[in-house]
């Protein structure tokens, strides 16, 4: 198919971008995905928390484009020196868009509701949290069991935002929205429309009248619909395209691109030979081509020493990728006993990505001799198959943080705490684990950066993974869609846009 | 009482399709709750909505607790959506049901005159004319159909829109021609050859000749002996693709994003979202045994000698 529009699309002359907007007052977008839910207790998946964003605020959030955080619904807060009690001031004047106020009980209804319901996915953010005080209507304070040096960044997930005890209808489909949008209508599985909160507080925020995200349109139609200007903004967009845009002179200064929250790699299972051997972890991290994969990516990624992307707080950028070298690869591997390399099943997961990343490690590791066979599977198929202990040794790894901080990746991944759920190289280092859990608790940002600097170099050294890339989110727009930073926690970010034709 | 018993088969056959298609998902071995509540998800939250769904059972509980369910009229809630089954089933159908009957009419419409003229002209140039289209249109896959009805007549010519379902009637109406002519292009193609043949075989009959003879003008001879006639085994044609189709049509629904069922349960199956699929699986059976009710039915309507046989 995709050759077919190459070859289709080739012929075609006029190709420029549109220069006025059909209508100023309404953005149109696609996803390939489709919203699942608009309740924020449930909300997990890429969309469905992008849409939850839009139409719930929190105590905190992020400022444009940057992962530092500013005060959203709370003016203000404090905390405690010991690190566990977060005294918040509400903002005053704020109210949900059916125009009643917001009070800081509200914000404890989230928390509860969130512990009563069995099937959210984010209780384990709360375990921490010993209790909530409410001081009339626009003071909390929490209190944490332990101090905890991440907590604000849980408070800038949209399960935490303020919802009524009262409110009768079901979250799912009729949301109680204190953000910036409100619901106007959602076919579902075909299009959500989100309009202006009329009781928000910050205008400057809604300066577009209207959201519209078409659910369910794939990547080739979409870039066909953007072409023709029925849509405002196309992202994630297939190769061809991709690369086809980025080479036009007229389309270049309307792409945009931002680093993620995630990294990519190989996992090992380090309890399984050949993997138990570190000095094999390091030979196929030396093999590997990391550059290679990034161009296949059409340059959409950087290539990684580690799972922490760069920009990340605590990132020890001195740290360089392992370089492309089969020499050494191969010295190591003799030196670890296996002069002529080795057979192994690699499990990726059958899509785009997963399949054109396999594809170029089969390549590069059978270079020191290392016989790969490719095992795609589907993405349920491969979660279930990577959490039992005498499932695969050798895999695609991903992950994606829920918020921008070093113990989102590090913890999860490589703590021996996790083993048997997040942990699934079966990595376990007592020397990380005490330097995470001080860093966990540590108040000052300058020890915590040289503590995650300390872990990052443990893990370069022991490499579980094979470090491999940091995935970019790519997206163009048409010229009249103003002022749009991408985000680096929810991607799409229209909340500074504006549509308007440039001069 | 021949159609009591029919009825008592056609839920039979639904019950066998419905506990397959249980047995083989459940089988698959994936968990659809890690899948569910995403990476970060510890031990206990993975083990609280394992029971919540009934997944902590064997098998046969987990059959129960289903089985149980739909005997309430209950088909469950998606597990990633957690949306009822009934509620999504009831979103998607009528998406399918327009674009199913769509693509009949125009395989219909399109098919028999070309089957007509075909056996008319046969060994003319117009008869190789339609088997040529007949050919590409039997060979072509959708996705590829899908793509250059797409490029051609939306983007290039402009003349129906992208993708999409519309809003009120006409713009639903021109949203539907693209899906509905790609899904179309093989019944089209099939139905024409079949005419065809059917036609060839009745216009060599004796009631044919009888009628030529006595000097009934050609064309009611074709039109109202002839086709009449070999019009049979196209209601059996019609009856299975709408049963298919209601099921349906994955690669057209994805192409053109039609909000239809191919597309869901596409998904559902990636996500291995068991209730959901067990619906659409529930629907697609009901779907197909009715069609076939239906083509009986009309077999005895239209030929009154099945009728005598019957009773």
């Amino acid at each position: 198919m995709k050759w077919l529009l190459v070859l289709l699309v080739a012929c075609n002359v006029d190709r420029g971008p549109h220069w006025r907007p059909r209508d100023a007052s309404t953005l149109r977008f696609s996803t390939h995905q489709q919203v699942s839910t608009l309740d924020p207790t449930i909300a997990y998946d890429e969309v469905s928390v992008w849409i939850a964003h839009s139409l719930y605020d929190t105590l905190v959030d992020y400022a444009p484009g940057s992962t530092e955080l500013v005060p959203r619904l709370a003016e203000r807060w404090e905390i405690s020196p010991d690190g566990r009690r977060y005294h918040f001031w509400l903002r005053p004047g704020i109210a949900y868009a059916d125009g009643r106020p917001i009070v800081a009980a509200d914000f404890e209804t989230s928390f509860q509701r969130t512990l009563a319901r069995p099937d959210s996915p984010f209780q384990q953010y709360l375990a921490g949290v010993d209790h909530v005080a409410i001081v009339g209507d626009r003071e909390l304070e929490i209190t944490l069991k332990h101090p905890d040096a991440t907590f604000l960044y849980v408070l800038g997930m949209p399960f935490t935002t303020p919802l009524r005890a009262d409110h009768a209808g079901d979250l799912r489909r009729d949301p109680l929205a204190s953000g910036p949008y409100m619901l106007d209508s959602w076919d579902e599985g075909q299009r959500v429309v989100l309009r202006k909160n009329p009781h928000y507080f910050d205008p400057s925020r809604t300066r577009v009248e209207r959201l519209e995200m078409l659910e369910n349109v794939p990547r080739d139609t979409q870039f066909l619909m953007f072409e023709k200007g029925e849509l405002d903004a196309a992202e994630n967009l297939a190769a061809a395209d991709y690369l086809w845009v980025i080479e036009q002179p007229a389309w270049q200064p309307y792409v945009h691109s931002a680093p993620q929250m995630n990294a990519f790699g190989i996992r090992m299972n380090v309890r399984e030979k050949p993997f138990d051997d570190r000095r094999v972890r390091q030979a196929l991290n030396y093999a590997l081509d990391k550059q290679h994969t990034v161009k296949l990516l059409n340059g959409a990624a950087v290539a990684s020493h580690g799972v922490l992307p760069p920009g990340m707080f605590g990132r020890d950028d001195t740290l360089k990728p392992y370089p492309h070298d089969p020499a050494k690869a191969r010295a190591l591997l003799a030196e670890a006993g296996y002069p002529h390399g080795f057979e192994i099943d690699y499990v990726t997961i059958s899509d785009e990505e997963g399949e054109t990343t396999a594809a170029s490690i089969q390549a590069d590791l059978a270079e020191v001799g290392v016989r790969v066979h490719i095992t795609p599977m589907s993405l349920s198929a491969y979660v279930s198959a990577v959490s039992r202990p005498d499932g695969p040794a050798f895999s695609i790894a991903s992950w994606v943080a829920d918020y921008p901080d070093p113990s989102n990746f590090l913890d999860p991944r490589f703590h021996s705490r996790a083993i048997g759920s997040t942990n699934d190289s079966y990595y376990a280092n007592p020397e990380l684990d005490a330097v995470l859990d001080a860093a966990h608790a540590e108040a000052d940002p300058a020890r915590r950066a040289a503590m995650y600097h300390r872990a990052e170099r443990i893990l370069y050294d022991d490499a579980p993974w094979v470090w491999n890339y940091h995935r970019e989110m790519t997206e163009v727009d048409q010229p009249y869609v103003r002022g749009y930073v991408p985000h680096p926690v929810w991607g799409r970010d229209y909340t500074s846009t504006w549509l308007e034709a440039p001069r | 009482m021949m159609m009591w018993r029919r009825i008592a088969w056609t839920a039979l056959v639904v019950w066998f399709v419905v506990t397959a298609t249980f047995a083989m998902v459940t089988a698959i071995p994936t968990d659809p709750v890690k899948a569910l509540l995403g990476p970060h998800a510890t031990p206990e939250a993975i083990e609280r909505v394992r029971t919540y769904y009934c997944l902590d059972r064997d098998w046969f509980g987990q059959y129960a607790c289903y089985v149980g369910r739909i005997a309430h009229g209950d088909l469950g809630e998606s597990y990633r959506s957690k949306r009822p089954v009934a509620e999504i089933i009831e979103d998607r159908i009528w998406p399918t049901v327009q674009l199913t009957l769509a693509a009949i009419a125009l395989q219909l419409l399109i098919g028999v005159p070309l089957g007509v003229i075909a056996a008319v002209r046969r060994n003319r140039w117009q008869d190789r004319v339609a088997s040529g289209f007949a050919l590409l249109g039997q060979s072509a896959p959708s996705f590829f159909v899908g793509t250059v009805f797409l490029y051609v007549f939306a983007y290039r010519f402009g003349w129906f829109p992208i993708g999409g379902y519309g809003q009120g009637f006409i713009d639903r109406l021109s949203h539907l021609v693209l899906p509905a002519a790609t899904l179309a292009t093989i019944g089209v193609a099939y139905y024409s050859r079949v005419v065809r043949s059917e036609l060839v075989d009745a216009l060599g009959e004796d009631y044919v000749r009888t009628a030529r003879a006595k000097g009934v003008p050609e064309r009611q001879v074709v039109m109202r002996h002839a086709l009449r006639n070999a019009l049979g085994p196209l209601i059996t044609l019609v009856g299975l693709d709408l049963g298919l189709l209601l099921g349906g049509a994955v690669v057209t629904e994805y192409i053109f994003a039609w909000p239809g069922l191919g597309r869901e349960v596409l998904q559902a199956i990636v996500e291995i979202d068991l209730p959901l699929i067990l619906g659409v699986v529930l629907v697609s059976a009901i779907a197909i045994a009715i069609a076939n009710l239906l083509v009986d039915l009309v077999y005895l309507w239209i030929d009154p000698r099945l009728r005598d046989r019957q009773t």
